[in-house]
């Protein structure tokens, strides 16, 4: 009974997983991650790794929106900066834990995301790109305006996830760590299960022709907003985690910087796929935050230059993505071999 | 009452400026289809090359200065198009590595052999000022209005009287044919990216006074955007009536509202996002594809 119930598991794991390269990449790269804190990598390792996976989450909440639906916007540290004050200010005046003020967060920026996509939804192409810019910028300067309640340059204090104090640093970066992998895993899945439903078809049709999808009798209006909703509830949860991991909200939440991040990461990792968003992002923390700081260690002033100029040769080198070029590379040996197979089978016949 | 009289003068000398940072990011995109990102960078590169001609490293004329400056300034544009144009297909990635291209110069001017991180003085072109209307006036004021606005009309008569602003056009309206028509359209996009690299160098060189910081890229692009997508991507006359709108509304809110100094940035992207509210392609755009 219970060997057959593992068989079972174990024959839809070589299916499901084993087989399809993208996917088993994704989940070596899972187990990879959830191990490393047992080789007691140090601290700032492990700070890499939770700033990578706040990314990654930011990154794909873009995706979902940019690389399915094709509304690029340039705007999405709106959605990021509102998670993470919102979560901060409520700390600030009401001293709500953060289980309570992040989803609080999530909410309103997925009602901010109505509020905000409407407009945007007149407006197409580059228009709505440098539309959707503007708004992440225009809340920057209402929050300067209001410095006793937003902490102007400085920001307001945000509490750690760990509420009681007797913790070690190591305790606090490890705990979380794991909260930052839970958080990525199941925003994927979550994301993933969206991109594959009707839902996510209907998304594509469109990125794909807007007007035959609106003459298949597809509501576009409807689902364009459906995707920034749902685009903005997981970037307002990586603003939130990011802004309790960091300590405080501050204006660079918010900043033309951040509005790019996800941008450059999803079209390093290759846009329009689940994956490329997370490899992207693990691609440029590491190597912005550990690979030029540690290994090949590069004096400070001439750190930022030589990180974009190297994003620069990566996106020139791989203009529709690192990981899908990768993905595409294992699916062809893949192929090949699976006709090689095919042609032994017909031999043996 | 002096204050309608400051908030006309000095919002038709933004307003100017503006026009023309705005004409080098439309033209750019007419021509070749790039939204170019490192448009602020080229704008806040006019400013710091003059400086380095006229104080840092070299001590020559501000005459000089400003000619040389403005010229590199126009071949770093064509660099920043030799890198984009094995990827000028890709849409994205085009915007990723002129967003790339900003950074690194960002950083490069951060170097403390270069310009270092904090503020840099740059030198008067003409000193003295005279009031006008109520409205004191800098003398380099007048220079930037006359310059900028003889410059706009300067380009425009290009475009449309030059055979090269006729290549120009025959592209913006369709690429294709005007390559079978013979249009070396490689060549074009050069030209096009030198002079909208030098007309953001310009601007920058005029405005950005009387000192600046690495991050002064940010605003221009920023308004360069707003002003360009109010008035129609690829439409001159577009970015015309859009910097004016830019530059009164800026100006208003700087004289009008207290504190106002914070949302002079977000007053011109509110109205930036009304008016596209009501007219999706901007003033003078072309409509896109669809309609609503």
């Amino acid at each position: 009974m219970v060997a057959s119930y593992f068989r079972r598991a174990y024959s839809s794991f070589v299916t499901h997983i084993l087989d399809v390269p993208a996917r088993l990449l994704a989940f070596l790269f899972s187990i990879l991650l959830l191990v490393i804190p047992l080789a007691n990598p140090g601290l700032y390792i492990m700070f890499v790794l939770v700033l990578a996976a706040i990314f990654a989450i930011f990154a794909a909440s873009w995706d979902i929106l940019a690389g399915r639906t094709g509304q690029l916007s340039l705007g999405h540290a709106l959605f990021f900066g509102i998670g993470g004050y919102t979560s901060a200010i409520l700390y600030k005046y009401y001293m709500l834990p953060l289980w309570v003020t992040i989803p609080i967060g999530m909410l309103i920026a997925f009602l901010v995301a109505f509020f905000v996509g409407f407009p945007c939804l007149r407006v197409k192409g580059p228009y709505l790109s440098l539309v959707t810019l503007a708004f992440p910028l225009i809340l920057i300067s209402i929050f300067f305006m209001f410095k006793d309640v937003t902490g102007g340059e400085m920001g307001i204090y945000a509490p750690s996830i760990l509420p009681i104090p007797p913790y070690t640093p190591y305790e606090l970066r490890l705990a979380e760590f794991y909260v930052s992998m839970l958080l990525l895993i199941v925003s994927s899945i979550i994301i993933y299960k969206i991109a594959s439903s009707k839902t996510g078809i209907l998304f594509v049709s469109i990125l794909d022709d807007e007007l035959a999808a609106k003459a298949s009798g597809i509501n576009t209006t409807k689902y364009k907003l459906l995707a920034f909703a749902i685009s903005a509830l997981f970037a307002s949860l990586a603003g939130g985690f990011y802004v309790h991991f960091l300590r405080t909200a501050g204006p660079s939440a918010l900043v033309l910087t951040m509005s790019f991040f996800p941008v450059i990461m999803t079209i390093l990792g290759g846009i329009g796929t689940i994956y490329g968003p997370l490899v992207g992002a693990y691609i440029l923390t590491i190597l912005d935050q550990y690979f030029l700081k540690t290994v090949v260690p590069i004096p400070d002033e001439l750190h930022a230059a030589i990180y974009t100029a190297i994003v620069i040769v990566l996106v020139i080198a791989w203009p529709r993505g690192v990981g899908r070029w990768c993905v595409d590379k294992l699916e062809d040996m893949q192929e090949v071999r699976e006709e090689e197979i095919e042609k032994k089978i017909k031999r043996k016949n | 009452m002096a204050l309608i009289e400051d908030i006309l003068v000095y919002g038709a000398i933004t307003g100017a400026v503006y026009a023309l940072l705005a004409l080098g990011f439309t033209l750019i995109y007419g021509v070749a289809e790039i939204l170019n990102m490192s448009h602020g960078v080229l704008y806040m590169l006019g400013a710091y090359m003059f400086v380095a001609f006229s104080a840092k490293f070299f001590q020559l004329g501000l005459l000089w200065s400003s000619v040389l400056a403005v010229v590199f300034v126009g071949f770093v544009g064509i660099a920043i198009y030799a890198l984009i144009h094995q990827v000028i297909e890709e849409t994205l990635a085009v915007l990723v590595v002129t967003l790339g291209a900003t950074l690194v110069v960002q950083q490069l001017i951060r170097m403390p052999w270069a310009f270092g991180g904090s503020h840099v003085a740059v030198l008067s072109l003409l000193e003295g000022n005279i009031t006008f209307l109520g409205a004191t006036i800098l003398y380099e004021q007048i220079l930037a209005f006359v310059l900028s606005i003889s410059l706009f009309v300067g380009v425009w008569i290009f475009i449309t009287r030059s055979k090269i602003g006729g290549a120009m056009r025959a592209v913006a309206q369709d690429r294709e044919a005007a390559m079978l028509m013979g249009i070396n359209t490689e060549r074009l996009y050069i030209i096009t990216m030198f002079i909208s690299a030098a007309l953001a160098g310009i601007a920058g060189l005029l405005i950005a006074r009387p000192v600046i910081h690495p991050r002064t890229w940010e605003t221009p692009l920023v308004m360069s955007f707003a002003i360009v997508v109010l008035g129609g991507l690829g439409s001159i006359r577009g970015s015309f009536v859009g910097a004016f709108i830019v530059g009164y509304a800026e100006i208003a809110v700087v004289f009008l509202i207290p504190s106002g100094e914070y949302l002079r940035g977000a007053v011109a992207l509110a109205v930036m996002v009304v008016v596209l509210i009501f007219r999706p392609a901007g003033l003078f755009g072309k409509r896109m594809e669809i309609e609503e």
